[in-house]
């Protein structure tokens, strides 16, 4: 059932996600638009995000939106709801409420351990985007493996003193206790500033064709998990999910890459860790449990289903 | 005392253990049916040896890869004996290879055809034939009598359109075809023919059978189209045909030596959702090559089969197989891709599909959404299938010869694409 809607407020609004935006020019959203978007989330009875560029909007704009209850998404230094970090650096002086993103590429993630170590006990909660995911090699995954357990030693420390930061790559998974996706196209569509659906601003960043209309998706199923052959029996129950990342990767939009899930179960064999660590000193979630298991990617698996 | 029998309907060799690679040797064809689903046949478009060599190694060398038990490769175009020369070249090259690397497929191998019967005799097709006997397989299609054939299988014009594309004449190609069948069969005398129908070709199915079977062709494999051709009221004149054919079969005897696809005690039944969730379709698990050295999960994925949609290319002979762009076709399953009403359909089993025509026929660009354009020509062949099975047992059990039928009976199941 849809629940959200995401407005892109410019062209130049800020990426949260997987997704580079590659609109560098300011381009607002019509105020037509705008009004019909959050028409629409109020008949349709949507949460709407807001997603920021890295200006102040004219006074009109901002008198529209705060005609109705919503989440914004910004850009480091505005104040926000979710704050999108510029990099490494700006994430040290965000607010400390907000949830806070970091995209950033393997290369400089697996370089900068100890400077995210130290700054996980200052965050209430981080979405780290590995913003180049699908080209993840056996070689990173070794890398990736020595980050997660060097953040899994900073995390278990602080939940031990009753600090809990939460890292999406590594405490989401130790808390669910079923899938947690993205779900675009099913929970979530974007208005873009051509006054457009799409399924999500990643659709609309590469290829401003590939609209749609919300009322009338064309194989709305193959977006749902039942309809993802190899999702449908994953516990990786963390994993985004991105469907945009899926079509581009193998074409489909219920097909994830093998890198994908290598990393997800990288991530998630490493939360099972992390919880084990945590349970040998307290009592820990003892709803949760994650099982071991001998593999990476559930393609490699699928027969025994 | 013979066991009393009746001709099943034949599996394919190493059914479901051999991995199908598929050589597109040329996009031209001496014929332009007008039911061929290859709407972009050419004359341009011809592998050149370079490329078939690149391929054949890509493929040998990457053993690892290729697992399977054994494998055919399989020529087709347009018309694969157009191109005898680079054929016979490649299956030389083939045969070399897998010897020198001491493949595991160089003891499990064939070489599979399937053409439109005109150079058949030719001394470099038989050649050929002679060269690699105990490997090949061939298939002639001929659509059954005179009319019912010329009705689609035509010749092209002799010119090619602005878009270098053939056209049909209106020049059938019956009697060019049917004068090869008796020297195929002497060499193959299992061999069976294709037959495809259409919307148009449907009063002529039961004759055409009997036709082939006069022939002396024993295995009639024949389908109908998965495209959606389907006019008000076929389904019912399809039904009337069969049949007309189920009581030509039974009456003359014909079920003893001869088989008919279209008949098999395998459809029609409800499907369950997760002993029978497989695939119908091999694409994905087959691997073909074209001119350029592009790579297709099933030739129906190159551009020139496609009316609406493009290319699904998983790689090519340089760079090899992208196994990310596979994972949707190894994943798929009969659940995922069918919509409500065939997953509640009660007479499911054998409505066949084909992942080409669902991707290009889909509303996105996508293989998980099945084409349905057959339906009701299933729903028709079920009927017609029941009243053929419950006239031939009831035949049986009049003259005696139920148990011994069932006794002897093969299990053989449909074939998947």
């Amino acid at each position: 059932m849809m629940q959200y809607l995401v407005i892109l407020l410019d062209d130049s609004s800020v990426s949260y996600c997987h997704c580079d935006n590659p609109h560098k020019e300011h381009h607002l959203i019509g105020l037509d638009d705008l009004r019909a978007g959050i028409l629409y989330a109020m008949k349709q009875n949507l949460m709407i995000q807001f997603v920021y560029p890295d200006y102040e909007l004219p006074q009109e704009y901002l008198d529209v939106i705060d005609t109705i209850d919503h989440h914004d998404i910004v850009p480091h230094p505005m104040k926000g709801d979710v704050v999108v970090a510029k990099d490494l650096e700006t994430l040290t002086s965000m607010q400390a409420d907000a949830v806070a993103v970091l995209r950033i590429g393997k290369a400089e993630l697996f370089a900068s351990g100890e400077a995210i170590a130290a700054i996980l006990p200052k965050v209430q909660r981080l979405n780290i985007v590995i913003t180049d995911i699908d080209t993840f090699t056996d070689d990173d995954l070794k890398q990736y493996n020595s980050l997660l357990s060097r953040l899994n030693e900073v995390l278990k420390e602080e939940y031990l003193t009753g600090h809990t930061p939460q890292l999406n790559l590594l405490t989401d998974r130790m808390m669910l206790t079923k899938p947690n996706h993205c779900n675009a196209g099913v929970e979530n569509i974007t208005l873009a500033p051509n006054g457009r659906y799409y399924f999500c601003p990643a659709f609309y960043y590469s290829n401003p064709d590939d609209s749609i209309d919300p009322q009338a998706i064309p194989n709305q199923q193959l977006l749902r998990l039942d309809h993802a052959p190899l999702c449908r029996h994953c516990d990786a129950y963390h994993c985004r999910r991105c469907v945009w990342l899926n079509r581009k990767t193998t074409l489909e939009v219920n097909t994830p890459s093998h890198e994908q899930c290598v990393a997800a179960h990288t991530e998630r064999n490493a939360a099972r860790q992390l919880l084990e660590a945590i349970r040998q000193k307290a009592t820990f979630m003892p709803e949760v449990e994650i099982k071991e298991i001998n593999y990476l990617d559930p393609f490699d698996v699928r027969k025994e289903w | 005392m013979d066991l009393y029998k009746i001709k099943d309907n034949e599996p394919a060799w190493q059914s479901g253990m051999s991995k199908n690679i598929t050589f597109i040797v040329t996009k031209d064809c001496q014929l332009a049916c007008k039911y061929c689903y290859l709407v972009g046949k050419n004359v341009k478009e011809r592998m050149s040896w370079e490329t078939a060599k690149t391929f054949v190694d890509y493929v040998l060398e990457h053993e690892d890869e290729f697992r399977e038990e054994s494998v055919v490769w399989d020529f087709i175009g347009g018309e694969p004996f157009l191109e005898i020369e680079l054929i016979d070249k490649i299956c030389d090259y083939l045969k070399l290879r897998m010897f020198e690397l001491n493949h595991h497929w160089f003891n499990s191998y064939r070489f599979s055809f399937s053409t439109n019967g005109i150079n058949y005799h030719t001394s470099e097709v038989q050649s050929f034939i002679k060269k690699n006997r105990e490997h090949i397989s061939i298939g002639i299609t001929i659509d059954g009598t005179e009319k019912k054939h010329d009705l689609n299988r035509v010749w092209k014009q002799p010119t090619a359109d602005a878009n270098g594309l053939t056209q049909p004449s209106e020049r059938g190609s019956y009697k060019d075809v049917v004068k090869n069948i008796p020297l195929w069969l002497s060499q193959f005398p299992d061999a069976g023919t294709k037959v495809t129908i259409s919307s148009a070709d449907i009063p002529y199915i039961k004759e055409s059978v009997l036709h082939l079977y006069s022939l002396g062709i024993h295995q009639v494999n024949i389908n109908v189209v998965f495209e959606d051709v389907w006019q008000e009221g076929d389904d019912a004149r399809f039904e009337e045909q069969l049949m007309e054919l189920a009581d030509a079969i039974i009456d003359g005897g014909w079920y003893q030596d001869y088989a008919c696809s279209f008949f098999s005690e395998h459809i029609g039944k409800s499907l369950d959702p997760e002993r029978d969730n497989q695939n119908w379709c091999g694409a994905g698990r087959m691997l073909s090559v074209d001119a350029a050295g592009n790579l297709y999960p099933c030739t129906r994925f190159a551009q020139y089969s496609l009316r609406s949609k493009k290319a699904l290319i998983i790689g090519n002979i340089k760079d090899g197989i992208n196994e990310n762009l596979l994972r949707p076709f190894l994943t798929l399953d009969r659940i995922t891709q069918s919509p409500q009403k065939c997953l509640d359909c009660e007479v499911a089993s054998g409505c066949a599909w084909c992942q080409g025509e669902n991707y290009d026929a889909a509303q996105t660009n996508t293989i998980y959404e099945r084409s349905t354009a057959i339906c009701l020509m299933h729903k028709a062949r079920v009927r017609a299938n029941n009243y053929y099975w419950n006239k031939l047992y009831r035949k049986l059990e009049l003259e005696g010869r139920r148990e011994e039928f069932e006794k002897n009976e093969r299990d053989v199941k449909p074939e998947i694409c």
